[in-house]
């Protein structure tokens, strides 16, 4: 009786053993299996991650907002040589459109650093506001332009040369402000020179960026034809395509050049002469720089236009002056 | 001896549950790290694509993924996020020597608002390729469509004739292809923006617009002859009327940049479109949204319209006098 009994536990027990053996090997192979757990856990999943999203979303506007604060610094240093961009801008109907769609293509361009100099004898809170919300590494500079030089109301725009004394002023903060920088004056960088009513392509800034001491480009839509451009043979510049006075030294538009920051430093007196004869404003700058065949031709050996010297219109005011005289002009409060 | 037996038939019987038990817990947790790990991987992959708009991959695994925004700047055009409507942006442009140049500032501005959709139409017989290769640079998501204006509506050079609204053929194209995509799926929540190709628009602008319920409005700047023109809000923040020397008895007296409509509304009326003849000067605007909307209806933005967000800036003609009869500069440069 009692070996029976034992033998039937015997084997109850070898049966569990086997059972359990089985059940265990079974639960190792579905270690390396994923399993459907799609009903468990995906709710909760679901709100960890959309919790998650609307986190970082209410993040990225606070640091948008931190932004606005103080114009952007990297905090890691760029390998990139950083682009100068100098552009005089003066009070007119279109500033502020003019600087914002300007500041929006700027955003774009990693390292680059926008100094704005406003014709005017103090900085307006117009320009600044603009350049705090821009989000760009700005300066804000002003210099009036002299009394004499300045364009009066019904002239033409060739008349007088403009933006010669923002320039300069430009030129002259930068000058300062890197010679304190380490490195003295082998600095990399780019210097150039953008109107705030032309239009950039974001290329164009990549083509510039390599610039070792003047280098060139195509202008669209400037000097009474599609485009002006260098002529590049053997990689040279040889003549310049332009369709008005090609005899001046350097037959290009403002946009259609930049100048490397070492050779900027490395000839303090180099500036714009008010002075020069109209059209000869750019070559005023760059004959004490550089000679034609040291120019560097980008732009695909200037075959491209990535630049266009566009104007925008003067609005017509003739209802709001009509108001004006009325005493019913819109409300001057509204920036516009 | 007896007891050494029990010992060891009690660990045989306890040592494979205990296993069991500590695996089946651990596997209960390795395929859930698994499942998360891969679909954070896929959503990284998409946020970086710039992929042609599919209105049909809609809810998937995008729930879970996570929306990663670092350098901002640089990243061009923004992830789509699953938290903000499309704002879909309407510009019938034409050919003329500035429309790259147009084109290129106005893609330079579009490429920082998320969740953006640009409907390009172009007046013209066939897709331009300057057209087709500057959307496709651009790296924006983008629909090429295109129309051309019949030669009698056409606009003669440069005089405004006020009779024959330039762009009405294209906007209606672009509603139209609004329209047979959106069919279906009416849950889609978008804003309609038409947008001019010469103006110029704050980023601000885009943020205002996205919350529109059915049509909301601001002011903008040069036009009319003022300053600004803009709509007149009353203490409730109700539009009653319309702060316009130019015609202020107009059903809507804004300009076609000054409104945006909600995508669900112009689902709903598919009857309404811009009138295209007999339109008087400045009634085009109204001619769609007399369609849609009332009055009272209408959302006032831009801090109950005090603020101008967006500017009627119009670029000059280039004087192009020496091109001459034959064209000086090569034309197969493209500008």
């Amino acid at each position: 009786m009692a070996t029976r009994m034992k033998l039937k536990l015997k084997t109850v027990f070898v049966l569990y053993f086997m059972v359990s053996l089985l059940g265990l090997v079974y639960a190792l192979m579905q270690l390396g299996q994923r399993c459907d757990c799609t009903e468990h856990d995906m709710p909760k999943d679901r709100t960890i991650s959309r919790l998650r999203g609307e986190l970082h979303r209410l993040q990225e506007q606070i640091r948008k907002s931190e932004a606005t604060k103080q114009p952007q610094k990297q905090a890691t240093k760029s390998s990139l040589p950083t682009i100068f961009v100098i552009t005089p801008t003066y009070a007119r109907l279109v500033q502020k459109a003019e600087l914002i769609r300007l500041s929006q293509t700027f955003l774009h361009v990693p390292q680059l650093h926008w100094i704005v100099v406003e014709d005017s004898p103090h900085k307006t809170p117009l320009v600044t506001d603009l350049l705090v919300k821009s989000g760009l590494t700005y300066t804000h500079l002003h210099m009036p332009t002299a009394k004499d030089r300045k364009l009066q109301e019904g002239d033409p725009s060739w008349l007088k040369p403009r933006g010669v004394e923002q320039r300069n002023e430009g030129l002259r903060w930068l000058r300062e402000d890197r010679r304190a920088q380490p490195g003295g004056d082998n600095q990399q960088g780019v210097v150039y020179f953008a109107d705030d009513d032309n239009t950039y392509s974001l290329q164009i800034f990549e083509e510039m960026r390599g610039t070792q001491r003047v280098s060139v480009w195509p202008v669209g839509l400037v000097g009474g034809m599609k485009y002006e451009r260098p002529v590049v043979e053997g990689g040279k510049v040889v003549r310049f395509h332009t369709g008005w006075r090609p005899s001046r030294p350097f037959p290009m538009d403002m946009a259609g050049f930049a100048v490397s920051l070492k050779l900027v430093l490395a000839n303090p007196e180099a500036c714009f002469d008010g002075e020069a004869p109209m059209g000869f404003l750019e070559s005023s700058f760059l004959q004490g720089l550089v000679t034609m065949d040291e120019l560097e031709p980008k732009a695909a050996n200037c075959s491209k236009v990535l630049v266009w010297h566009t104007r925008t219109e003067k609005p017509k005011m003739k209802r709001e002056e009509a108001l004006q005289a009325q005493g019913l002009g819109s409300d001057p409060a509204v920036e516009v | 001896m007896p007891k050494r037996r029990d010992i060891v038939a009690i660990v045989l019987i306890v040592l494979p549950w205990t296993l069991l038990i500590t695996v089946w817990h651990q596997s209960a947790i390795t395929p859930l790290l698994a499942a998360r790990k891969d679909d954070s991987r896929d959503g990284r992959s998409n946020s970086r694509n710039t992929f042609a708009f599919k209105e049909s991959c809609s809810v998937q695994n995008r729930d879970i993924v996570e929306v990663v925004r670092t350098e901002y700047v640089y990243s061009r055009p923004p992830p789509w996020s699953d938290y903000l409507s499309t704002i879909h942006v309407i510009t019938p442009t034409y050919s003329r020597p500035v429309q790259k140049a147009e084109l290129t500032r106005l893609a330079n501005t579009l490429l920082h608002v998320p969740n953006l959709h640009w409907i390009l139409v172009e007046d013209s017989q066939r897709r331009t390729s300057l057209v087709s290769r500057l959307l496709l640079e651009t790296g924006l998501n983008y629909t090429h469509l295109n129309v051309e204006t019949p030669r009698n509506y056409k606009v003669r050079g440069d005089t405004r004739d006020p009779r024959i609204p330039r762009g009405t053929i294209q906007r209606n194209l672009a509603l139209r292809w609004l329209r047979e995509t959106f069919r279906v799926n009416n849950s889609q929540s978008g804003i309609v923006y038409f947008a001019d190709d010469d103006n110029t628009y704050s980023l601000e602008l885009f943020e205002e617009m996205r919350s529109t319920q059915k049509v909301s409005v601001w002011p903008v700047a040069f036009v009319g002859g003022l300053r600004y023109e803009s709509p007149k809000v009353n203490k409730l923040g109700k539009v009653y009327g319309w702060k316009t020397v130019f015609d202020p008895h107009r059903p809507f007296a804004i300009d076609m940049a000054g409104f945006a409509v909600n995508l669900r509304l112009i689902l709903s009326k598919p009857q309404a479109y811009f009138k295209l003849r007999g339109v008087k000067g400045g009634y085009q605007e109204s001619s769609l949204l007399k369609e849609l909307v009332t009055l009272s209806d209408l959302e006032p933005k831009a801090a109950n319209c005090t603020k101008v967000l967006v500017w009627h800036t119009r670029t000059e003609k280039p004087v192009l006098i020496n091109e001459g009869k034959k064209g000086f500069t090569d034309s197969n440069v493209e500008i």
